[in-house]
């Protein structure tokens, strides 16, 4: 029984992760940019496809790790140059709409490029295999998987914390009007952040792509989990985007046994709740 | 957007409404099917609730999908196990509508712009999770079969069967004609001009006296009441309420009409709806990934042509027109506040 | 019981342990124009903000009419007689100049305001109310243009036209004259002398010709308090005023 919890437990853990890696990168795009993507649950399933592409040309899964969020982040720059950046003054709800057109452009290219059923991606070789402790048996991956995300996470916490591009991030947050009298092109931060914001979603698709495969219909389900943990979280804040992903990926993993249909009203319902009670989440600021 | 100055002309209504008769006949002429152009109409409403609250009030809803589902599913409960009939079916998911919208609305509206957006749809997700587990009721992910299409009867005498689907087409016709007329009537009214007005400053609107709330709550249930019926008359047309008549891409959907109809022009919810339905159906013989196409417009509309296809026609109307002077009406700008 | 229109007992607003209103017994008599002055910080716009109903103050009384309307929102402070422009321009910039006349006399109507059946044309006395006020703003000319189209100043004139159309009995203007040029502000003077001729006036102001040319009773705010209160003539040359605005070393 014991080890029933465990296992859930340590599912929620990896589910979390990954929805960290994703709410993190909105919540980034949100806080310099105030910008509300609707497109950040497609371009997580971009990063699936691309990592199923990159494994059957190459072979490697850790090849296409590297190339495949590159990749989205490339796409994500583009658009950026092209359309978002003449969106920024428009109201949220504008951005919303236009970011709606833009995922659904998205999920049918893919479906156009791959067709309508999901591919699946093979858990790497070197990642094959159970973990086995005393009764206990989990799979190397999803302990991977928890890893993996959390280095990242380390990575991103040290680009915003250490380096002169988060330190203008961070600033541009508070006033972007004060970065760009500091010298900073202003243009090109905004398009690094969005790249860099969506190319964290495309990580998390390709981290996920060989647990459930790359599948053209999961945006908006995505989308929706991804508002949630930023809403729980507080929008804006890296903490809370963990904090929130963690808490929604166990809640998550913990009902699908019991009851799945549960698990997606609680989750909703939380984000309704946090909304109404505390706008800012957990650690969102005023 | 031609409909957003609130100045009543009182030329202007029966002008509308001669043109929205003159759509409602040649519907089902120029299209092949009757159905097809019923569908259009139910839709057409769903667009003319939203747009109550997009373009007239300045929400933007998520939520609309609650409205039509529980519409959808109250209408054929009604009538399937209490054997009520049409009117009083309708009737039943209006109220339904209503309802739920006063509960939404209620709710959502404690929070504005970004925060109500994701308070809609929240509330639009737990609906449709809420829908597939009371399968006992809603039939889940089957949703509900046989859902019947009652004649207009009195006392046992039919008067008109509804059977046929031309016949249907007119009484569905001018269901949606009088709803427009009298949504018409609203907006030309006090309350209408009040929501115009919290839709452009509602700090201001507060300040000279209006509770906003109770102009929110209430431009909402009217909202869910017609987005009811119209879910209502949909389970009807189909003889079938899916689960999908609730989820998120439904309210996508009536949303994405709205706009590309011109938010803030009730005709521009026929335009539309109209617009949409049709290129879904011929298009998604030829090309099953029309929605493409859906987005790509979607951007544009937003990005480019705000007042939709109202107010392209409006913009066209101007350029054939010979010049006159312009006395007594200033253009309104399409400078549009959401 | 008073005979002030207005009255505060002790108001405070407080933002955490910083007070921006600490303990203001703030009196207007009926039918005077009051000013209150005091520099920057000094809490005139908190003070301010209270009255109108925009923030919740956190302690003391707000008498109107000898009523406590402290818990009462801004939407029905209107309803009982007071009206007010705000400092920021905030006007229905895509609604012509009649119809935002038009709404604001509208919103004191209650429950009319939620007729939804009858045409607006019907309810003539808020449009002939419009028409009055825009007469009174020496603005009939520019009856259907938009608000956003006006020039400051003459938007300015309509951010104040906008609060005599509900009737009330007080009208607190917030810097009514701000930003506007030269040219245009003997305009707003005068239209606030006349308006004081059959209204209750509480105005915030910096122009210190202004405040001296057309108040009847000014109140110099610093930290927040109360520093002095009297006619123009008292205040000019109470030493304390002096002090506050120029600092110790004057």
């Amino acid at each position: 029984m014991l080890d029933l919890y465990l296992f859930q437990l340590l599912n929620g853990l990896g589910l979390g992760m990954i929805y960290f890696l994703i709410a993190v990168g909105l919540t980034i795009i949100f806080g310099l940019l105030n910008f509300v993507n609707f497109a950040h649950g497609a371009f997580f399933l971009l990063g699936a496809y691309l990592c199923y592409t990159a494994v059957a040309i190459t072979g490697n899964f850790w090849l296409a790790l590297l190339i495949a969020p590159l990749v989205v982040a490339a796409l994500a720059w583009a658009v950026e140059r092209l359309l978002i950046k003449r969106i920024y003054h428009l109201p949220h709800t504008f951005q919303i709409l236009v970011t709606l057109g833009i995922a659904l452009i998205i999920q049918e290219a893919s479906v156009l490029i791959w067709g309508p059923v999901g591919k699946s991606i093979a858990v790497p070789p070197e990642l094959r295999g159970v973990l086995i402790v005393g009764d206990f048996i989990y799979p190397y991956y999803r302990l991977f998987l928890i890893g993996f995300a959390a280095l990242i996470g380390l990575g991103l916490w040290l680009l915003l914390e250490r380096t002169r591009f988060g330190a203008l991030v961070r600033a541009g947050s508070e006033s972007t009007e004060t970065v760009s009298l500091l010298g900073t092109n202003i243009f090109r931060l905004f398009s690094l952040t969005f790249a860099l914001g969506v190319g964290l979603a495309g990580v998390a698709g390709v981290l996920f792509a060989p647990l459930r495969g790359a599948q053209p219909f999961v945006g908006p389900e995505i989308l929706g989990i991804a508002f949630v943990v930023v809403v729980i979280g507080g929008m804006g804040s890296f903490g809370g985007a963990l904090v929130g992903g963690l808490l929604v990926g166990v809640v998550q993993s913990m009902m699908t046994s019991l009851w799945p249909q549960g698990a997606s009203l609680m989750i909703y319902g939380a984000m309704a709740a946090v909304i109404l009670v505390r706008p800012y989440g957990l650690f969102g600021r005023a | 957007m031609s409909e957003k100055n609130p100045l009543p002309v009182k030329g202007r209504t029966p002008a509308l409404l001669l043109l929205v008769l003159a759509s409602l006949v040649a519907l089902p002429l120029v299209l092949p099917s009757a159905t097809l152009a019923t569908e259009i109409l139910i839709f057409a409403l769903a667009a003319l609730a939203c747009n109550l609250l997009l373009g007239y009030t300045g929400l933007l809803s998520f939520g609309q999908g609650i409205f039509f589902g529980v519409g959808a599913y109250g209408a054929a409960l009604l009538m399937i196990h209490l054997k009520w009939g049409m009117f009083s079916a309708l009737l039943g998911a209006a109220v339904f509508g209503a309802f739920l919208a006063l509960l939404v609305g209620a709710l959502a509206i404690r929070r504005k712009g970004i925060y109500f957006v994701m308070l809609t749809l929240a509330f639009s997700q737990m609906a449709y999770f809420l829908a597939y587990t009371l399968s006992g009721w809603t039939g889940g992910d089957n949703g509900l079969l046989d859902v019947p299409r009652p004649n207009i009867e009195i006392a046992g005498h039919v008067l008109v069967d509804l059977a046929d689907p031309r016949h249907f087409y007119v009484f569905v016709a001018v269901l949606f004609l009088l709803i427009f007329a009298g949504a018409l009537r609203v907006i030309r009214s006090p309350f209408g001009s009040t929501l115009l007005a919290i839709r452009e400053n509602e700090t201001r609107a507060a300040a000279i006296g209006y509770d906003t709330r109770h102009f929110k709550i209430l431009v909402f249930m009217l909202s869910g009441a017609i987005t009811g019926i119209a879910g209502a008359l949909y389970a009807m047309l189909l003889h079938f309420a899916p689960l999908s008549n609730i989820d998120l891409m439904m309210s996508e959907n009536i949303l994405i009409m709205t706009i590309v109809g011109g938010t803030g022009s009730l005709f521009g919810s026929l335009l539309g709806a109209g617009a949409i339905v049709v290129l879904g159906d011929v298009l998604s013989e030829l090309w099953p990934r029309w929605l493409m196409l859906l987005g790509a417009i979607l951007i544009l509309v937003v990005v480019f042509m705000r007042g939709g296809l109202w107010g392209g026609l409006a913009e066209l109307g101007k350029r054939l027109r010979p010049s006159r002077p312009s006395a007594d009406k200033i253009p309104a700008k399409t400078k549009e506040t959401l | 019981m008073s005979d002030y229109l207005l009255e505060t007992r002790n108001l405070e607003l407080a933002y955490g342990p910083f007070k921006a209103v600490a303990g203001v017994d703030l009196k207007v008599c009926a039918g005077t124009i009051h000013t209150v002055i005091g520099p920057n910080g000094a809490g005139k716009t908190s003070l301010f903000h209270c009255l109108t109903g925009e923030r919740q103050a956190t302690g003391g009384k707000i008498l109107f009419n000898g009523q406590d309307i402290i818990r009462k929102p801004s939407h029905g402070r209107v309803a009982l007689g007071m009206a007010r422009s705000f400092q920021l321009t905030s006007l229905f910039q895509n609604l012509s100049v009649r119809e935002n006349l038009r709404l604001a006399a509208q919103g004191r109507d209650g429950l009319g305001a939620l007729n939804f059946w009858r045409s607006v044309e019907h309810k003539r006395s808020h449009w002939n109310t419009a028409d009055q006020v825009l007469e009174r703003l020496k603005l009939t000319a520019r009856a259907e243009t938009l608000a956003g189209e006006l020039s400051h100043g003459q938007q300015r004139v309509l951010e104040v036209g906008m609060s005599i159309c509900a009737k009330p009995t007080l009208l607190m203007l917030d810097e009514p004259t701000s930003g506007m040029g030269i040219d245009d502000i003997p305009v707003m003077t005068d239209l606030i002398s006349d308006l004081g001729r059959d209204h209750t006036v509480l105005l915030i102001e910096h122009n210190m010709s202004i405040v001296m040319s057309i108040s009847q009773r000014i109140t110099v705010m610093s930290h927040g308090q109360i520093l002095v209160e009297g006619t123009p003539d008292q205040v000019r040359n109470d030493a304390r005023v002096r002090t506050a605005y120029l600092g110790e070393a004057a």
